[in-house]
């Protein structure tokens, strides 16, 4: 049997897509020693919800047979990933991170599964998460089946939410790669705080047949992985059309970076104001840096401002209705008592009295807000923000609390609301890690006009190219 | 100092956002009701100053 060195458990796709049809190891043997570090680990940042090792040697056993008789499937060809646990995988138990669904067991796959499946690639576990992916607004990060996700750069700070495992997952180098979901940040956020690169798909792009609904008009799934071509890779499997959602924009996506338009005739809006005042000081010398980077690549960086809406009264109006349909009968029922989170539960059953006429107002604006992208996105070609001000908070810090007080606050919005914007806007966002505040990481967030992934990754890959931030490894793994 | 109407909104949208992040948390499951239900009526405030016009109708087959 190969030894498996610990490089192994941080490298890219393409480079373990090599050494396995190479023969350096085989799928079996890197299955094992995933299995085995995820089942060591996972507990150390509660990152893990169900552990999948037979599963996960079944299917290397497949791909080990398919490599013999060079039936070759892609770069995603045994290479062993973990999803979240709001997808439903045929037989065993899919929590949604809430103890209410502790028991749930559905009889089929979500459709990423089965797509990663179909192109080879190895499910080692599921992956903790915020419980109910934070439906309803929770204070702690301890709103959670599996605990408070534990940062794997430190474990007195937060995963961040509500991707909470495959963020970390990533990180501790305890899967290749992760599926997670983003209803309004839950990508975004904790690949900022763990130093992960990833993606936050168009709305519509990949399937979301099997996962948990806490918004039928916002929730998106896309991965958690080494960087972005990665990203890419993993994109094109899972990404398609499929009649099992009613929200498929039926589209199919293909890495294509090199066919991109060229970085140096791009103009990049952003709001310096985002990096000089609102980010937090001790994260502004490693954001300067990574402007100065993106700088370097012949990208024009220009100022632009955010239409201005009310975003966060459009996504909480908007949210709450839909998730209130959707967990009507948690509530009714009463078993939301169960949820770890005093103010999600509350949050829930207010959710249940939003009126009718403030969920259509909310569509309404949501309608004048894409029109007011589509306008910005004729004078810049994508936007960037800090993927969070700061690095991850302290694990019992309320996530209600903190941020710069009233004196300290610039007058100058910049790209605060950029979270809830792009994800009402359906835009895609890829995650990039960019620095260090101390021992945390930090990262920026690009965002562009629907369906232009291959325009984000292409920056992503160039970033890359020219820092090695993502290859970064926190400490004690 | 001179203010501008936007800026003097913008500073008391900022106070009023210190006073929330200062306060301790809800002490009782009723009044983290309360603060939830308050939560709701400010975001239908926030909406009802948004003037929409009657041809925009609502995103309801929502692509992006």
């Amino acid at each position: 049997m190969a030894d498996i060195a610990n490089d192994v458990f941080f490298a890219a796709i393409p480079e373990l897509n090599a050494r396995l049809k190479s023969k350096e190891f085989s799928a079996q043997e890197l299955a094992r020693a995933f299995n085995s570090r995820l089942a060591q680990l996972g507990g150390r940042y509660n990152a893990l919800a169900l552990p999948l090792p037979q599963q996960a040697l079944r299917q290397a056993r497949d791909v080990d047979q398919d490599i013999k008789r060079e039936r070759l499937r892609g770069p995603l060809q045994g290479i062993p990933y973990g999803v979240k646990d709001l997808l439903s995988l045929a037989g065993q138990p899919t929590t949604w991170g809430a103890k209410p669904y502790a028991g749930q067991v559905f009889n089929y796959n979500a459709t990423v599964i089965d797509k990663l499946a179909g192109v080879g690639a190895v499910l080692a576990g599921k992956l903790s998460m915020v419980e109910l992916a934070g439906g309803g607004g929770y204070r702690y990060a301890s709103a959670s089946l599996t605990g408070p996700g534990l940062n794997p750069w430190d474990r007195t700070r937060w995963s961040g939410g509500s991707s909470s495992g495959p963020a970390a997952a990533v990180a501790a180098g305890l899967v290749a790669f992760a599926i997670g979901s983003e209803t309004s940040g839950s990508i975004v956020t904790p690949a900022s705080y763990c130093g992960v690169t990833a993606l936050r798909p168009t709305y519509g792009l990949v399937s979301r047949y099997g996962a948990m609904a806490l918004s039928w008009t916002l929730d998106k799934l896309g991965p958690f992985a080494r960087s972005a071509e990665d990203c890419g890779l993993i994109l094109q499997a899972i990404a398609g059309g499929d009649s099992k959602d009613p929200g498929s924009a039926g589209k199919s996506f293909y890495y294509t970076p090199q066919y991109a338009r060229p970085l140096k005739d791009l103009k990049i809006g952003y709001a310096p104001v985002d990096f000089s005042q609102w980010a937090e000081p001790t994260a502004r010398p490693a954001f300067d840096a990574a402007l100065g980077v993106l700088r370097q690549t012949g990208i024009r960086l220009v100022e632009a401002k955010l239409p201005p809406f009310p975003y966060g009264a459009v996504l909480s109006t908007i949210l709450a209705a839909e998730q209130a349909s959707i967990f009507e009968s948690l509530i009714a029922s009463g078993k939301v008592e169960e949820l770890a989170d005093a103010a999600q539960i509350a949050g829930l059953k207010a959710s249940l009295e939003v009126p009718a006429k403030d969920y259509l107002k909310a569509m309404r604006v949501r309608r004048l807000i894409q029109e007011a992208f589509s306008r910005l996105f004729t004078e810049v070609d994508v936007l960037l923000a800090p993927g969070r001000p700061g690095p991850a908070t302290a694990i019992d810090q309320p996530l209600d609390r903190g941020g710069p007080t009233a004196a300290a606050a610039p007058a100058d919005p910049g790209f605060r609301t950029i979270i809830p914007a792009g994800n009402l806007a359906g835009l895609p966002a890829l995650v990039l890690p960019c620095g260090f505040a101390g021992d945390l990481p930090l990262a920026l967030q690009v965002v562009g006009v629907p369906f232009s992934e291959n325009l984000l990754l292409a920056i992503g890959k160039e970033f890359q190219a020219r820092t090695d931030w993502h290859k970064r490894r926190p400490p004690g793994v | 100092m001179k203010l501008t109407r936007r800026q003097l909104a913008m500073a008391l949208t900022s106070a009023a956002a210190l006073a929330q992040t200062t306060s301790g948390p809800p002490a009782t499951p009723e009044d983290e009701l309360k603060a939830a239900r308050d939560r709701v009526k400010a975001n239908g405030a926030a909406l009802d100053k948004q003037d929409v016009p009657m041809a925009v109708e609502p995103a309801f087959q929502f692509k992006a």
